[in-house]
């Protein structure tokens, strides 16, 4: 019995200094374990965005011209991109709403034209908010990178006057080499739906169905066609400026970008339509 | 005149006694009713370790006090030792209070919804003071407890204690027993991490092969709450774990330990007459009284046990997976260890056959045993068959949880298990634990891990190496191992690991890879 007790009150010490010693370091270890799941939260989300947004948004968030825009990039870091889109809150706020509820109806005046889906689940998405939020951790994680990187990353005001929606206008003499620079540009960024994706009826001949410049001539004899174009020329100025006077059957309205009289030259349009001329 | 009059007795008798005197007496007649009947001297004299008077005073807590009624007031020397007991039942109660008490406490913490839940882990892990103690303690508490209830009726069967008067007694213990197993296996689910959604559906899996189709499903479908797991199972789950079962668990072993008062303690086998049962008629001089001997020992127990399971807490952590996915399902998922037998058992064949009839019917004759096995003697010269079933049974039970385990008849890529060595799914593994600095940006052939720069990524090469060389699979060669290391972003490395071979019959060439991103903070190494 002498041993119990002298045993017991001895054990009774070792669980005051076990408790003691926990609790000292407790703080520490709280925080440690803080630190490492922000950090796994950065590797999920590096996981996630791997499978959910690279298709898109580019392997390293720079974006793909034409199709999203880039993440990885200056403005979203410095303030830009938030006061361009008018939203006051955090930047964590605007990626974990802009993730989480997607873009309904595609930017106005960007060359971005396909909605971003959903993500979260909470808005009918494929992912839950943990993983939403670290999606968010791993794009705020490019920050030092991208600021240290700079760069420009809004597209470049026209270089003159713009043309307009007037589609009987007089076009210079166009250049097919300098139209596919800008078909192809960030400026342009026509190539993205119309030659890689299925997002806009394809310039080049594929099949029975031939190219863009022979299709333009077509068209407006055609019984079905909307708008008000003359010429093969006028119909592709016409749907360059115009997008919405016909829509070819199969495709939607309002996918494209309606503001390109407003951001192409009638120089730059004039190369487009050359460019889009060597596609019979 | 008055409206109430303040009567305090004390006064009265401090008037009549004297101040000293009766305070004297107010402190004696707190004391008694304390101790439910003992006087100052009593305890005195009791912890002094003097001879109890007659009549024995010692007796009266156990007659008058509620919490000891449930207590013999003394102990046959027979069964004071370590054998036969080796003190099994007394810690299954004791281990059932400190779940009780950590759970309670782990509650406080804890919402029982799938959006919550894993947040709530984190929470506990990162934000509440003693959190990680508490939750390490309740969890392994919990696996000792089902070891230790296990190796009670074990013991039980071997001494043969549960032969007549005693069958009763066993049957609620292995009541007992799937209680114990149904509170341990309901707390998986609720940290809502990949190891408890997939151990819970592996095991709730089992319950749709009762025929007919429609009770299974029927069944199944309570036990989920929907055709997958999700808020209802979860609530469900939950309320099974801090309601239904530990209610059942203290009305059973309310019952349990009411049974061994009126029985007494069985004695060793060979110390009474064949067929008797003296455990009830224990001579003066074999008597260890509960107050003070064993009273003491037990407290010494309850602070020792507890110390030793808060300093195994230090090494011990509970683990964590990832945030629970049904769509994910990880490699090498299994069922808690205690459930491995059946998981190996379904190995063997079919679902309803091995999965339900056999474990029923073993457990019903469990539950049965005594009114079955009738045999009066309990020496073990006398009931060799029965032992020889007894321990065949535990050789039963260690081989087929070993089937149950990943590495008996599991199908999967042996590509993709050379990968799970270095990166498995169920634990942080050697990659995550490397060290983020040794691994170097670059590509590296796993063959000439002698080559590589850094000692981290020799070992972690020389290991993939190993397991790409172990890989064999007929009409494939050339087995090659690759792992790329390309920067990702600030303080994050993408590595992949790329298994490559050329098909026999073809020429092909082929190709397994898997991708891992690591942080340089992600610190694996805290044992969650």
């Amino acid at each position: 019995m002498r041993w119990h007790i002298a045993l017991g009150t001895l054990f009774v010490l070792i669980l005051v200094a076990v408790f003691g010693y926990i609790a000292v370091g407790e703080q520490t270890r709280m925080q440690s374990f803080t630190d490492a799941y922000d950090a796994r939260q950065i590797e999920t989300g590096a996981a996630l965005f791997e499978t959910h947004c690279r298709t898109c948004h580019g392997p390293q968030g720079k974006g793909i011209i034409g199709v999203a825009p880039a993440i990885n990039a200056a403005d979203m870091f410095n303030g830009e991109r938030l006061a361009a889109a008018g939203f006051s809150g955090t930047l964590t706020d605007y990626l974990e709403g802009t993730i989480s509820a997607g873009r309904p109806i595609p930017s106005a005046g960007t060359s971005y034209p396909q909605r971003m889906p959903t993500w979260s689940q909470e808005f009918g998405g494929p992912l839950r908010k943990d993983q939403v939020n670290s999606l968010v951790a791993f794009i705020e994680n490019w920050q030092d990178r991208a600021l240290a990187e700079g760069g420009e990353a809004t597209a470049p005001a026209p270089a003159g006057e713009p043309i307009g929606t007037d589609i009987a206008v007089n076009l210079p003499p166009g250049d097919a080499a300098r139209g596919e620079q800008l078909a192809q540009s960030a400026q342009g960024g026509c190539s993205a739906c119309h030659e890689l994706a299925a997002v806009g009826p394809a310039w080049a001949a594929s099949g029975d169905v031939p190219g863009i410049a022979t299709r333009a001539g077509e068209r407006i004899q055609e019984a079905d066609y909307t708008g008000s174009a003359t010429t093969a020329q006028q119909y592709l100025i016409e749907s360059i400026v115009l997008p919405n006077a016909f829509v070819e059957p199969g495709y939607q309205p309002s996918i494209m970008p309606q503001d390109f009289g407003q951001r192409l030259t009638a120089q730059q349009v004039a190369d487009l339509i050359a460019y889009m001329d060597t596609k019979p | 005149m008055a409206i109430f009059k303040l009567h305090l007795p004390i006064l009265d008798e401090i008037k009549q006694k004297g101040l000293r005197p009766a305070l004297r007496d107010k402190k004696e007649d707190i004391v008694t009713r304390v101790t439910a009947g003992l006087s100052t001297e009593d305890v005195r004299s009791m912890l002094r370790d003097d001879p109890p008077g007659r009549p024995n005073p010692r007796l009266k807590p156990h007659s008058e006090g509620f919490w000891l009624h449930m207590k013999p007031t003394y102990y046959n020397n027979l069964v004071d030792g370590v054998y036969p007991t080796f003190r099994l039942g007394w810690l299954s109660t004791f281990f059932f209070l400190i779940e009780i008490v950590t759970g309670v406490l782990l509650m406080v913490y804890y919402t029982p919804s799938p959006e919550f839940a894993y947040t709530n882990m984190l929470t506990i892990l990162s934000n509440v003071p003693f959190g990680r103690l508490i939750r390490d303690v309740h969890r392994l508490g919990a696996e000792l407890m089902v070891a230790i209830v296990m190796l009670h009726a074990l013991r039980t069967f071997l001494t043969g204690s549960y032969k007549k008067p005693r069958q009763f007694t066993w049957a609620t213990g292995i009541i007992l027993l799937l209680v114990t197993w149904l509170l341990s296996f309901s707390g998986y689910l609720l940290p809502w991490d990949q190891l408890s959604l997939w151990a819970v559906t592996i095991g709730v899996s089992m319950v749709e092969a009762i025929p007919p189709e429609v009770v299974g499903r029927t069944v199944n479908l309570l036990f989920r709450g929907a055709p997958e797991f999700g808020a209802n199972g979860l609530l469900r789950w939950y309320l099974l774990h801090v309601v239904a079962l530990p209610l059942a668990g203290i009305i059973f072993v309310g019952v349990h330990y009411y049974k061994v008062v009126l029985h007494g303690h069985s004695l060793p086998p060979e110390a009474e007459e064949i067929g008797e049962d003296t455990a009830r008629r224990v001579p003066t001089d074999s008597r260890t009284y509960f107050f003070p001997h064993i009273a003491t020992r037990e407290l010494f127990y309850v602070v020792a046990v507890t110390a030793l399971i808060v300093i195994g807490a230090l090494f011990y952590h509970a683990p964590l997976e990832p945030h629970a996915d049904p769509l994910v399902t990880p490699l090498h998922s299994t069922a808690p260890w205690y459930f491995l037998w059946l998981q190996g058992m379904l190995k063997l064949g079919d679902k309803v056959i091995f999965g339900l009839i056999v474990p029923g019917v073993l457990i019903g004759g469990l539950l049965v045993l005594p009114y079955i096995e009738v045999g009066p003697s309990r020496r073990y010269g006398h009931r060799r068959i029965g032992l020889t079933a007894g321990l065949g049974l535990v050789f039963a039970f260690g081989v087929l949880s070993y089937m149950g385990s990943p590495w008996y008849a599991v199908q999967t890529s042996p590509e993709q298990e050379a990968i799970a060595e270095l990166l498995p799914q169920t634990h942080p593994g050697p990659l995550r634990l490397a060290d983020w600095n040794g691994l170097d940006i670059g590509t590296y052939e796993a063959s000439a891990y002698a080559q590589a720069p850094t000692g981290t990524l020799r070992s972690v090469l020389a290991e993939f190496e190993h397991s790409v060389e172990a890989i064999d699979v007929p009409e494939r060669s050339d087995y090659q191992g690759v792992i790329v290391i390309e920067d990702w972003q600030t303080n994050l490395k993408k590595l992949t690991l790329r298994i490559l071979w050329t098909d026999d019959a073809s020429g092909d060439p082929g190709e397994y890879s898997q991708t891992v991103y690591l942080h340089k903070d992600s610190n694996y190494g805290q044992g969650e």
